[in-house]
């Protein structure tokens, strides 16, 4: 395929002009590190319809699945509407709005997201997005670290393992420490709401024992529907609120890209990584936006900078702003219902069957169990069969489900006769 | 336009899968009374839209941004191309954008599949050993990496601090060192541009880590020494990290590898075209050599025979530095990216460099060029000559002529800098447009200083005023009426007299 518009004619013209004879003139500066081999051994060019097909038949050897899993990806409905609005090129093709005349619906569109998770979480200020959850609460540790010039990290039980993975990553690099109890190093204590089993927490108790150690409070919610019908992180205290909004119009993508969010208590404003939109007016006095408090970022800083993240996810950011719009008050509190409704429906049929419950709080949308007399595996793969992948399977066997709107009530029931075969059938 | 906020209460226009209503009786409802007092919330002060409605509302508010769909877009360091649409499709393709990330691995053998042979084009393409697709963007990849060296030092027990980067550097290199407690030191450019050889020699101590260079640099000129100071440093121990922001330049004509760099990263939404989305997501993929491979993010995609894996053996890796496996979906766009192309990609740098040595050589006369040599994918002028704050006016006045600014006050080593990088997706007659709408701004700086000073003028806005935005912080939205819960509500705590970037 070719998406270069010069033609031979205008080479020659271009070459002309530009005084040499031939493009490798212009690679003199290069010549001693020139490689030979300029194919590179890759493939012959494709078309875009031998693309297409290759790409399809790619696709088609993964195998999709009605999910009962979430973990950190959650299978949520994209009204239509979100996609068709993403595609426009205006949205899609547009670079980082350093350039604010050229770029307001960008700028708008951050200064509203950032609007919708101050109001979601509670929070007084929210940046216009990180990577994702994992990397915006590891930002979070270090924007801790830099406000009280501690080292210390307290992580409540229940963090989801990969975010503590990554945070375990970011801990190394920057020299801090994951410690077991809350003292006077603590930088910041970490908790996620609901935990990585489901539970749900008033987390206040958390939030005054940080703050008596003059830690602060980081909350980190991954399954962010849930903020419309349980008390968000402002309401029990954290200083800090950073979370995962792949929930909000993002398609589950094999893992990304997906949106990292960060909303702050005032005070801590300058020392909040990345992107901010501002408003502000123009020479004759409308309304505008503007990027601002650049003075914290890598390009105006330097070495000196709250954070080195440049590109963020702002296409994503957009996504779940129009989400939010789209859903409103009703539609998400709708969601949410939902989501905690399948999940309570369809832990209580398995507890019918004998299987053990093992949260010992009330949840969201994701609870953990045990299948009877060791039979977690068999019953796993049997849903499997049936093309349903029914949850993650964990240590000491037990199993972590999750339901969303998705999960229709008749999938719940097919999903607990599936079950009731198995073990009968044992 | 009006906010999101500011609509009057409608009916909202998703209220999803109704035929679940089942669930809002009997039984079901009796689990949401289960739910203790102190944890439900209370107000969701949120707006109800119609559907409608905010369909309007982000068309009309997209109308008020450009795009490379609109045109030309020479922000330089950015590689603003044309993205495939094609690649948009295929991205959007069931069986990837629907496919968990914890799925067994007998239901991802394509998505498996291909991420190993993106693997396998970038190392061909970068002469690198092996690759990480994990990090979500450019510095991210460039975190990784230094992550990697401190490891890689740890483990052989030596003790290095610092890192050496050349005064055109990109601000993400300092940045970056600093969130791994690395110290910096600023090495200057020497009269043609490149890295001081002499300066570098001095500094190159043993407590040098890792030298981190943009090749070719962010002047847009090939570092004429990078075989010397890869030679140099490899002698004193020292890894050379490449900063790939500009690898346009270089696809099929030279790898880093060839100029002995140890590490690489790789922006995939600049090089390999997946679209900006007005900043991000990107995608970052770090390549290394043999020698730094076990330090590479777990889990790393493997195959035998028949299939492919995830391998999450140990070995001495510094950990995930993001959430499963990386942003998927730009991988995916680039893989077809470099799949369309295939054993033509040489002509992508080709005819990047075709373009920026055109356009400069268009401008040259009008302009200053700081460094007289031919530049590779990108060129950097002054306007130093046309008066103070000229490289800002000339941006804003661009705007009018239908195009997006160049890159401006970068690098920071030239005065009034004007950063320009055309891309191989640019006609010569965009570039003809662009230098002719160019030289009639120095025209109109000349003639008639004031009126360009007030432009943008057909853009949604004027000039804005980034000093009162700083001073008086607005940064969401707050409803003086509207909302309940939100009533009158100001952010406390900042003290909106202090102009902290003067600081």
């Amino acid at each position: 395929m070719n998406y270069i518009p010069v033609t031979e004619n205008d080479k020659k013209d271009m070459l002309k002009q530009i005084g040499v004879k031939s493009v490798d003139e212009l690679l003199a500066d290069l010549k001693p590190q020139i490689h030979e081999n300029t194919n590179l051994g890759l493939s012959k060019p494709m078309s875009e319809l031998e693309l297409l097909e290759h790409m399809k038949r790619l696709s088609e050897k993964n195998n999709l699945m009605k999910y009962f899993i979430g973990a950190g990806s959650y299978n949520h409905y994209v009204p239509a509407a979100v996609n068709h609005l993403l595609m426009r090129g205006e949205f899609l093709t547009g670079y980082t709005p350093y350039q604010a005349e050229m770029n307001q619906g960008t700028l708008q569109a951050m200064y509203e997201f950032q609007s919708f998770i101050c109001l979601l979480t509670g929070m007084d200020i929210a940046n216009a997005s990180m990577y994702d959850g994992s990397t915006a609460l590891a930002e979070a540790v270090l924007l801790s670290t830099s406000y009280n010039r501690r080292n210390g990290v307290f992580v409540k039980n229940g963090l989801n393992p990969q975010y503590k993975e990554v945070l375990k990553t970011y801990c190394e690099g920057a020299d801090l420490e994951i410690v077991n109890e809350i003292n006077e190093n603590t930088a910041c204590v970490v908790a996620q709401n609901p935990d990585y089993y489901g539970n749900l927490e008033n987390l206040q108790y958390l939030s005054d024992k940080a703050h008596r150690a003059g830690a602060l409070f980081v909350t980190c919610v991954v399954e962010p529907t849930s903020l419309a019908i349980v008390q968000p992180p402002g309401y029990y205290g954290a200083d800090i609120a950073v979370g995962e909004g792949q929930s909000f119009g993002i398609p589950i993508n094999f893992g990304g890209p997906y949106l990292g969010f960060l909303g702050v208590k005032a005070f801590l404003l300058k020392k909040i990584p990345g992107r901010i939109a501002g408003m502000t007016t123009d020479s004759i006095g409308r309304k505008g936006f503007v990027l601002t408090f650049q003075a914290r970022e890598q390009h105006i800083r330097r070495e000196r900078a709250t954070s080195n993240i440049t590109t963020n996810v702002e296409l994503m950011a957009i996504a779940s702003t129009i989400y939010m719009a789209l859903m409103g008050r009703t539609g998400l509190k709708k969601v949410a219902k939902l989501c905690y409704s399948g999940a309570h429906l369809l832990q209580r049929k398995l507890a019918k069957m004998g299987f053990a419950l093992l949260n010992d709080k009330p949840f969201y949308n994701e609870f953990l169990v045990r299948a009877p007399s060791g039979s977690s595996e068999n019953v796993l793969s049997n849903l499997l069969k049936e093309g349903i992948l029914g949850g993650l399977h964990l240590d000491h066997d037990n199993i972590l489900i999750c339901c969303t709107e998705m999960n229709s009530l008749q999938d719940i029931a097919s999903y607990a006769s599936i079950i009731k075969e198995t073990i009968l059938s044992k | 336009m009006k906010l999101i906020f500011e609509y009057e209460e409608s009916i909202s226009g998703h209220v999803p899968d109704a035929s679940n209503d089942d669930f809002s009786n009997g039984e079901v409802q009796d689990f949401l009374a289960d739910l203790p007092r102190d944890l439900i919330r209370k107000e969701l002060p949120l707006p109800n839209v119609s559907e409608v409605d905010v369909i309007r509302h982000y068309s009309n508010m997209s109308r008020k941004n450009f795009g490379v769909d609109f045109g030309f877009y020479p922000l330089g360091s950015c590689t603003m191309k044309y993205n495939p649409k094609i690649n948009e499709d295929i991205a959007r393709l069931e069986g990837f954008m629907q496919l968990h990330p914890l799925s067994h691995q007998s239901c991802i053998q394509g998505s498996l599949q291909m991420m190993w042979k993106l693997e396998e084009y970038f190392k061909k393409i970068t002469g690198m050993d092996a690759f990480s697709l994990q990090p979500a963007a450019g510095s991210q990849g460039e975190l990784l990496g230094v992550m990697i060296a401190k490891a890689y030092y740890k483990e052989k027990k030596e003790k290095r601090t610092k890192i050496i980067i050349p005064d055109s550097a990109h601000g993400t290199n300092p940045a970056t060192a600093a969130m791994c407690k690395f110290e910096t030191i600023t090495v200057k450019s020497d009269s043609r541009g490149n890295m001081d050889i002499n300066e570098f020699k001095e500094l190159l101590k043993d407590d040098i880590a890792l030298v981190m260079l943009t090749n070719p640099n962010t002047l847009g000129l090939f570092e004429e020494k990078v075989l010397e100071i890869s030679d140099l440093a490899h002698r004193n121990g020292t890894l050379m990290y490449c900063d790939g922001a500009n690898m346009n330049a270089l696809l099929g004509i030279t790898r880093p590898s060839d100029q002995g760099f140890d590490l690489i990263h790789l922006n995939l939404h600049k090089t390999f075209s997946t679209p900006h989305g007005g900043g991000g997501p990107g995608a970052g993929a770090l390549g290394v050599k043999t020698h730094l491979s076990d330090y590479l993010p777990l889990p790393r995609v493997v195959r035998d025979d028949k299939n492919f894996a995830f391998d999450y053996g140990a070995r001495k890796s510094v950990g995930m530095i993001r959430y499963c496996y990386g942003n998927f979906g730009m991988l995916v766009r680039a893989y077809a990216y470099i799949s369309s192309w295939g054993t033509d990609l040489r002509r992508i740098s080709e005819h990047a460099i075709l373009n920026a040595n055109y356009l400069c050589s268009l401008l040259k006369e009008d302009f200053e060029l700081p460094y007289n040599r031919r530049c590779a994918h990108e060129f950097v002028l002054s306007s130093r000559k046309l008066g103070q704050k000229s490289a800002l006016n000339i941006a804003k006045r661009l705007m009018d002529f239908g195009f997006h600014p160049p890159t401006i006050y970068f690098p920071l080593i030239v005065p009034e800098a004007l950063m320009i990088e055309p891309t191989e997706t640019e006609s010569k007659e965009t570039l003809d447009e662009f230098a002719a709408a160019l030289r009639k701004i120095a025209n109109e700086l000349k003639e008639n200083p004031g009126f360009v000073k007030g432009a943008p003028y057909t853009r949604s806005v004027q000039r804005l005023d980034e000093v009162i935005a700083a001073r008086r912080p607005n940064l969401r939205w707050n409803a003086n009426t509207g909302l309940d819960g939100e009533k009158g509500k100001k952010i406390a705590g900042i003290d909106e007299r202090e102009d902290w970037r003067q600081k």
